[in-house]
């Protein structure tokens, strides 16, 4: 399983998203797209959509702090 | 008796959550809820959206997450409060208080607090809506990061619209402030702040009628020329235009509102006109909304609720 959330450190929806992701065990990858132009241009072009979090499950591309689309992610 | 309470909270912002505090400190067992029907807003409520917070006393500068952090350990730390992520759906009068039901379960409160709060009012023009998160944004601390060297605009002539443009100046080449009206209204401290700013531009009386893009927003359409075109290029809209309440489930309950839908409190004690029915911070009917105040309003309310429940009591016996 590869799960990496785009966030950035000041962004309320980003924590919540991270914590939901690690109170369910699942380890990420974190990237800060304010410290990298890089990342957030890649983040942009995987979701489509310039907000934060983004967070790509296995390939799924979840916007927003989404409960349900992330708990049926884990559920794959 | 598990879900029976003494004082209900619906909105768990700093406004909820300094009402829960009090609550707990005066005896009162205390349930907080930490969403309305419609706020998307995590635990701590607004002020985790706000850059800079240094108008709280006790704090000369920190950020708008970590006050509402400590504002939550603060209310945890009583036993009598609980705090639970869920949203409140329906609220009803019963015989001896209020049931408050949410999409998780049911409660019982012999009073209730309506620290709802509001939710960010949305810019109606063609091409707001389609590029949502595309360069349309409403949230400047979460998104603003992401427009590094872009041009941005804010839309709005407010303390919080001018705050928004200062923070994106961290990120953005250039910030256009767009504001109807003749002149922004900052708190002078930060109209100052823009003054000195040489990113920012100020644009008065000026409306946006439309928002264009391909896959994001790379225009916007003035309805006056600025600079003798009214086309303005840009990659990003950050709105705020104000804040609508939300007091739909206060009204369910015959709780009085104004014409904005802000519910009508007594400003001594944050009563509305429901007895055991109280009100504050954002969604209530004061003129002038800061944390500090709404915190103060939620405090008041806890107060009131207290000594509400004591005379019901003295009615019984």
């Amino acid at each position: 399983m590869s799960v990496t959330v785009y966030s950035t450190p000041t962004c309320p929806w980003c924590k919540k998203t991270k914590e939901f992701l690690k109170e369910n065990g699942v380890k990420f990858k974190d990237i800060d797209v304010s410290a990298s132009e890089k990342a957030a241009k890649e983040m942009v072009e995987k979701s489509g959509q310039q907000g934060v979090p983004v967070t790509d499950f296995d390939g799924e591309i979840i916007v927003g702090f989404d409960e349900k689309a992330l708990k049926k992610a884990m559920k794959k | 008796m598990k879900n029976e309470f003494d004082f209900i909270i619906i909105g768990a912002g700093g406004t909820g959550l300094a009402a829960a505090m009090y609550g707990a400190r005066l005896g009162l067992k205390t349930l907080c809820l930490g969403h309305s029907h419609t706020s998307e807003l995590p635990i701590g409520g607004v002020i985790t959206t706000t850059n800079i917070v240094e108008n709280y006393p006790g704090f000369i500068k920190l950020t708008g997450p970590e006050l509402a952090e400590k504002i939550e350990k603060h209310a945890r730390e009583y036993e009598l409060v609980t705090i639970k992520e869920e949203k409140a759906t329906e609220v009803k009068k019963n015989k001896s208080g209020f049931t408050v039901k949410t999409e998780k379960g049911t409660y019982e409160g012999k009073t209730i607090l309506f620290a709802t709060g509001t939710k960010w009012r949305k810019l109606e023009v063609p091409g707001a809506e389609e590029f949502e998160n595309k360069g349309v944004a409403y949230c400047a601390i979460c998104d603003g990061a992401l427009f590094k060297n872009k041009t941005v605009a804010v839309v709005g002539g407010s303390d919080s619209a001018a705050k928004d443009a200062l923070l994106l100046t961290q990120y953005a080449k250039k910030v256009y402030i767009i504001y109807r009206g003749e002149k922004i209204r900052p708190e002078p401290i930060n109209q100052k702040r823009i003054e000195q700013n040489k990113k920012i531009e100020v644009i008065t009386n000026t409306n946006i009628t439309e928002i264009k893009g391909e896959k994001l927003v790379n225009k916007v359409i003035l309805d006056k020329e600025y600079k003798k075109n009214k086309e303005l290029e840009l990659n990003g809209v950050f709105v705020a235009i104000g804040h609508i309440p939300l007091s739909e489930l206060a009204k369910d309950i015959g709780v009085k509102v104004d014409k904005k839908g802000e519910i009508i409190i007594n400003h001594k004690d944050s009563s509305t006109n429901i007895p055991g029915v109280f009100a504050a911070g954002d969604v209530a009917d004061k003129p002038f909304k800061q944390l500090i105040t709404g915190v103060a309003e939620g405090c008041t309310a806890a107060h009131s609720a207290y000594e509400y429940i004591n005379e019901e009591k003295v009615k019984v016996s």
